[in-house]
């Protein structure tokens, strides 16, 4: 049997996971598209979403939707919340400091998580049913379009925020050139908040999406926030379309290397594909509007 | 071996080229040696254990203080060095029966390699993105370490690791550790406090303020962020060597992105440019791990938290801060002492 047999359904499954790391790209891309600020702590809304839902479903009997719903406006307070207790008293320290801050805020929302809702892996169920559907010969399952789907709908509403509100071109403003924004009358530590709250949302709609296929623990939020930087970096640094499609390139490309490689090395590919990415097109693959080839 | 011996020491002496030779050990530094001698003599034995600890955190910070606080780049993924010279000692140890001196010497230069296979790329890079890489690296290395059976012992690891032994003296005691960990660090100190005072360490202060002037001034900026970076990397595996003497066990558990955000909280709460901060804030961080271990699962958030309040309200390092307080009383004490002086 040769590995080529499994692809097909290889790439179904990187295409789906590839949404996720869309998304997680995606909230990196919406705070540095406001702040130049990186978040480390990106992961644990993902986390967050998926346990937050699970608890409200399990600990106080909503129905999934609500459950879903309340879950991630509870993310965007925390995410509101991190920028308030973490990053506004900051927003003068260097990039070092910055980037310690939110990983120790990642540790902290991990572990206080961890504390809250216990150590065991949490599983949703899927939104519709678990008897996969028959796409042209591929078992997918239903979860899998829900994922693509609501996915589709977070980049629609984010394009539509970016491009054609006042308030994202004020937010895309405050971050290409702080002094005009100053001087146009941008409060730009207000954009960085909604910035906040708006990656926070999408991690968290990312989580209720991925917790009926995968098991989300305490501590799964760091990697998948990892994977979710490395996804915006692959497709091009501070672009959306670049985080979207690095998202996708690196789901399938990760989830296409368990047909050749063991499984235990699958978390080791994305990292190899950043080293690789960081050394030949530090661009990304789309170029970003943030990093010139001569400064790096 | 006797020249090799000479070079070592050659190392840590002070260079009479150099300038400032007079200060090169000050008043405070022997205060210091005094200190760590008699420590023991006052404390129990599980405290010894704690500054055994300490100690090796203490050379691993010292090590990224050189990377971090004088040549002001990120590294994220120091554990992995740790890790290499912690693996290079246990494999070298239990498989070749190789004596612990060589494993230690070994396990510096195999840190010391990958460093420098790893950095030639990856140091191109800055803030964020190098940050990133290294971590990267980091994660790597722990993918490989848990995937390679055959070499690492996989997730158990590797057991039985031989006690550090010297020419037949065995440190099996927590008390010879404790000398053996803080003498070796003391030879790296005084090692450290001739790099940044030769023009290699000025080199390194050049590059942190302004890469464009230090090469401007005909620095070769690449070659020395790889040199610092490969030495960093060869403290660090010089420390995984006393580690795995110590433990005698390795496995991958301790190498995770916590021990690289650990280290890199030791140099800035040192401070940046500064060699004994990183050292006190590792006994310091040392000794929080352990007393918040005895809260369970609240350590960890409480540490978290901890470490968002350092970061506010003491950016540039605790260290510094109480420094630059201290020079400014000692200056006025001076001051005041010198007019009664003139006065007689």
């Amino acid at each position: 049997m040769t590995p080529w047999v499994h692809i097909p359904q290889l790439l179904a499954a990187g295409i789906t996971i590839g949404a996720i790391y869309a998304l997680v790209a995606l909230g990196f891309v919406t705070i540095v598209r406001a702040s130049q600020i990186i978040n480390f702590a990106q992961g644990e809304f993902v986390m967050l979403g998926g346990v937050v839902t699970f608890f409200f479903i399990k600990g106080a009997g909503l129905p999934f939707p609500l459950a879903a719903l309340m879950a991630v406006t509870a993310v965007v307070i925390i995410g509101f919340l991190l920028h308030l207790l973490v990053i506004y008293p900051l927003r003068k320290a260097s990039v070092l400091i910055l980037i310690m801050a939110t990983v120790g805020a990642s540790m902290v929302l991990s572990n206080t998580s961890a504390l809250l809702f216990g150590t065991l892996p949490k599983a949703l169920p899927p939104f519709s049913g678990e008897h996969p559907l028959d796409i042209g010969g591929i078992p997918v399952a239903p979860q899998s379009l829900w994922v693509i789907g609501a996915t589709f709908l977070v980049f629609l509403f984010l394009y539509l925020l970016s491009h054609r509100t006042l308030l994202g071109k004020a937010m895309e403003a405050s971050s290409t050139d702080p002094l005009g924004a100053d001087l146009a009358g941008i409060a730009r530590n207000l954009m960085v908040f909604f910035a906040f709250g708006v990656s926070a949302g999408m991690g968290a709609i990312a989580g209720v999406l991925v917790t009926p296929l995968f098991y989300t623990s305490y501590n799964s939020g760091t990697l998948l926030g990892l994977k979710g930087f490395i996804a915006a970096v692959l497709g091009g640094w501070g672009k959306n379309s670049g985080a979207i499609l690095g998202g996708f390139v690196l789901g399938v490309v990760e989830s296409v290397s368990i047909a050749f490689i063991p499984s235990g090395y699958k978390d080791g590919v994305a990292f190899v594909a950043l080293l690789l990415i960081l050394y030949f097109r530090p661009k990304g693959i789309l170029g970003s509007p943030y990093i010139d080839s001569r400064r790096w | 071996m006797y020249t090799a011996g000479l070079w070592l020491i050659s190392l840590i002496l002070p260079d009479p080229h150099l300038p400032y030779r007079k200060e090169f050990i000050k008043k405070r530094d022997f205060v210091y040696l005094g200190a760590l001698l008699l420590l023991p003599l006052i404390l129990s034995d599980p405290l010894v254990y704690l500054m055994v600890l300490a100690g090796i955190y203490a050379i691993l910070a010292l090590g990224l203080s050189l990377f971090l606080g004088y040549a002001g780049q990120i590294s994220l993924g120091h554990a992995a060095f740790f890790g290499i010279g912690t693996y290079t000692t246990a494999i070298l140890t239990t498989r070749y029966a190789v004596p612990p001196v060589g494993a230690f010497w070994a396990s510096a230069l195999a840190a010391a390699v990958f460093a420098y296979l790893i950095g030639k790329p990856i140091l191109k890079l800055k803030g964020y993105f190098l940050a990133l890489a290294t971590l990267g690296f980091g994660e790597i290395f722990l993918v490989i370490v848990k995937e390679a059976r055959n070499l690492t012992g996989g997730v158990s690891g590797i057991f039985n690791i031989p006690w550090f032994s010297v020419a037949g003296f065995i440190f099996n005691t927590y008390l010879k550790q404790y000398y053996l960990v803080w003498g070796v660090l003391i030879g790296l100190v005084l090692f450290a406090k001739n790099l940044v005072r030769s023009k290699m360490g000025r080199s390194l202060l050049a590059v942190a303020a302004s890469e464009d002037a230090a090469s401007s001034v005909g620095i070769n900026v690449a070659q020395v962020k790889v040199g610092v970076f490969v030495l960093s990397a060869a403290f660090a595996g010089l420390a995984g060597s006393l580690f795995a003497c110590i433990m005698s066990t390795a496995n991958p558990e301790g190498f995770s992105l916590g021990l690289s955000v650990l280290i890199v909280m030791m140099v800035i709460m040192g401070g940046m440019g500064n060699l004994y901060g990183p050292i006190f804030a590792a006994i310091f961080l040392t000794w929080l791990t352990d007393m918040l271990g005895g809260y369970q699962e609240y350590s960890l958030p409480i540490f978290g938290v901890i470490l968002i309040l350092l970061l506010i309200f003491f950016p540039d390092g605790v260290g510094t801060r109480l420094n630059a307080r201290l020079i400014y009383l000692i200056s006025y004490w001076g001051r005041k002492r010198r007019r009664e002086r003139v006065d007689i």
